[in-house]
């Protein structure tokens, strides 16, 4: 029998029956591909959010009247300055007023006239995330008014301000747009890897536990087909959902882009047509390795059930090893290319942050992969037979 | 023809309560064998003739389904040889599996293909084309009579249903010699009776004049159908003829008095 043809056949049908699945591909596509595009548009909209606040240039102040000079600098600064509301303190420990608001004792001015120490208290919440934000920038503001209040009168007395200086500090961001839009793009390799793995996970398992459950395992092996045949179709197939899954997934973060509604956001979200391009490169082999590992995972056991059970083990570590990335303050290591997950991880994350990939980069995963692809399908084809009759 | 011979074949148990869990790292160390064997055939003899109905008749355990699977070449037996025409089935399953048609005991379909998809995949399995293995898929929903049901999916099907689809799917490639593992268990008594009548019109010229092997643990079905009946017990054959001749040397009148005092005082002798 052609061995070529047998295991198209089989590839045919597993491919169809596992489409036929529609409410788990209905899931698995919600979960897996809509998922990271929907958080990456929730994130977009906070961020938005935070920066309305940080363009919005107002002053909340309780006893406007008692702080002229104040008032005067915060203006000079282009700031509105504003009476807070009445009931400020219960609106801000509810959370229903998102700015800090400074108070102001009666005898503020004439203590500052006097070259006395004044108080302003800054009012806010800790538990309140978005007025804590807006509280640090009233703390520079102030520390402003602090600075030439003192410089004014130090000049008075004839003492020049840079006494009171000894060193200039000036800041200089060396990262590119790309390193820095990589804060926000940093989850898409981890989205696009737990695609792979959903997409893989079900369509592994029916072809092996739950073919064994169902009884049909036998009768199939009961056909003069070749019995790599069938490995090799049944995994083709797998590997075929989990390689569509991985495809929808990368794609779908490009319409993603246009959803964002932060424009600074926008214009750090390094992702086009070539990013996809690569990570599907990344991706396919990775799904074809996983694809044999889950399957020589739950051909073992006998209930999709106790697959499951079994196959949470891979699935905790494809979900967990590119996590070493983000908690290894070494940075890339040259170890973790032999780490499945973990090296295509890191292999993604250069590609948004635009770096050039070295072809030992590229070849150490993919040598591992096609290691796990072969001994996967290895163990498969020994334990078939075995559990056809189990 | 299929011919068994001296057949035996010998599994490992599950490892016993004691060497589960903890238990079982003990036995690692403790070098106790953790498992035992248990001896499912120690001597099965069956010859099954071209154009006749082979009775393979055992009770639960006898050795039956054990029998077969080795026959499918699924697993290998440790001793003994299973002839099928020229073909020696133990060192070439595959030719042997090209011209036998296998109901086994476990009879899953694939639920989300519909029954003619289920039985146009086995047949391009055995290497038929698209079109050859349409035809054939009609024509044995007519011998069957489950036209109605090609083109519904198998998910909701009924146990008759699931049955002859099955069976259909075991013949689609017209093969010459038909091994069914207790067909009739789980089907109410027209859909037993219509098994019988498929299986006798296979039996006949007219259907091919095939090799068709049963096993089953039914009195009544091997009174009705066999040509010859195998009685095994413990796994070994212990009786082969047709069921007169059984009943004559046993000297009863009803066939089931027969087969206990063959099954289960002839194994003691």
């Amino acid at each position: 029998m052609n061995l070529v043809s047998t295991t198209w056949q089989v590839l045919r049908k597993e491919v169809l029956d596992a489409l036929r699945d529609r409410r788990t591909m209905l899931v698995v596509l919600l979960s897996a591909v809509l998922m990271g595009p929907l958080v990456l548009v929730a994130l977009s909209a906070l961020i938005a959010g935070y920066e309305a606040r940080a363009e919005n240039r107002e002053v909340l102040i309780d006893g406007l009247a008692h702080a002229p000079t104040l008032v005067n600098f915060l203006q000079r600064q282009t700031y509105t300055v504003r009476p807070a509301p009445a009931d400020y303190a219960r609106a801000l420990r509810d959370s229903t007023l998102f700015d800090a608001v400074l108070r102001i004792d009666v005898d503020f001015e004439m203590t500052l006239r006097n070259g006395e120490l004044s108080r302003i208290e800054v009012i806010s919440d800790s538990a309140n995330r978005r007025a804590s934000a807006s509280q640090s920038q009233l703390m520079r503001l102030l520390s402003a008014f602090n600075q030439e209040r003192a410089n004014l009168t130090l000049a008075q007395r004839g003492v020049a301000p840079d006494l009171q200086r000894v060193i200039r500090i000036e800041e200089r961001d060396l990262a590119g747009a790309q390193t820095r839009a990589l804060q926000i793009t940093g989850m898409l390799p981890f989205f696009v890897i737990m695609a792979v793995l959903y997409g893989a996970l079900n369509a592994a398992l029916d072809t092996t536990a739950g073919e064994r459950e169902r009884g049909s395992l036998e009768p199939l092996l009961m056909n003069p087909a070749p019995r790599m045949a069938i490995v090799i179709g049944k995994w083709g197939a797998v590997a075929s959902v989990a390689s569509l899954i991985a495809c929808l997934s990368c794609l779908s973060f490009l319409p993603a882009q246009w959803l964002l509604r932060s424009e600074s956001l926008q214009a750090l979200f390094q992702y086009g047509p070539r990013e996809a391009l690569l990570f599907v490169v990344v991706l396919l082999p990775f799904a074809a390795a996983l694809s044999a590992v889950l399957m020589a995972v739950a051909i073992r056991c006998r209930s999709f059930k106790e697959a499951q059970a079994n196959s949470s083990l891979v699935m905790l570590a494809v979900s967990l090893l590119p996590l070493v990335a983000v908690f290894n303050p070494d940075g890339d290591s040259r170890w973790q290319s032999w780490v499945p997950a973990l090296a295509q991880h890191s292999l993604m994350t250069r590609v948004l942050k635009g770096e050039g990939l070295g072809i030992e980069q590229w070849l150490i995963p993919l040598a591992v992969e096609l290691l796990l692809t072969v001994g996967g399908l290895w163990l498969v084809g020994r334990m078939l037979r075995h559990a056809a009759v189990k | 023809m299929i011919r068994i011979k001296a057949l035996s074949k010998s599994f490992r148990t599950s490892p016993t309560a004691r060497a589960q869990g903890l238990g079982m790292v003990w036995s690692v160390f403790s070098r106790r064998p953790s498992h035992q064997r248990v001896q499912a055939v120690r001597n099965v003899e069956l010859t099954a003739l071209d154009g006749q109905i082979t009775g393979l008749l055992g009770a639960n355990g006898a050795g039956k389904t054990t029998t077969l699977r080795m026959l499918a070449g699924l697993i290998a037996p440790d001793s003994g040889t299973i002839q099928l025409d020229e073909i020696d089935i133990v060192a070439r399953p595959a030719d042997g599996l090209a011209r036998m048609g296998i109901l086994s005991d476990a009879r899953g379909l694939y639920p989300r293909l519909t029954a003619r998809e289920n039985i146009v995949y086995f047949a391009r399995l055995h290497g038929m084309s698209r079109d050859a293995a349409n035809a054939r898929a009609a024509t044995l929903a007519d011998l069957l009579e489950m036209k109605p049901l090609l083109e519904r999916r198998t998910a909701g099907f009924s146990q008759g249903e699931r049955m002859k689809t099955a069976l259909a799917r075991a013949l689609v490639h017209d093969p010459s010699h038909i091994v069914l593992d207790e067909p009739t268990n789980g089907l109410d008594v027209l859909a037993t009776r219509a098994l019988r009548d498929i299986l006798r019109h296979l039996r006949t010229g007219a259907g091919g004049g095939k090799c068709i092997v049963i096993s089953t643990h039914i009195m009544q079905e091997v009174e009705k159908l066999c040509d010859t009946v195998v009685v095994v017990a413990e796994g070994r054959t212990v009786a082969t003829g047709t069921v007169d001749e059984l009943l004559a040397r046993t000297s009863r009148s009803d066939f089931e008095d027969a087969f206990v005092e063959l099954a289960f005082t002839g194994v003691s002798q």
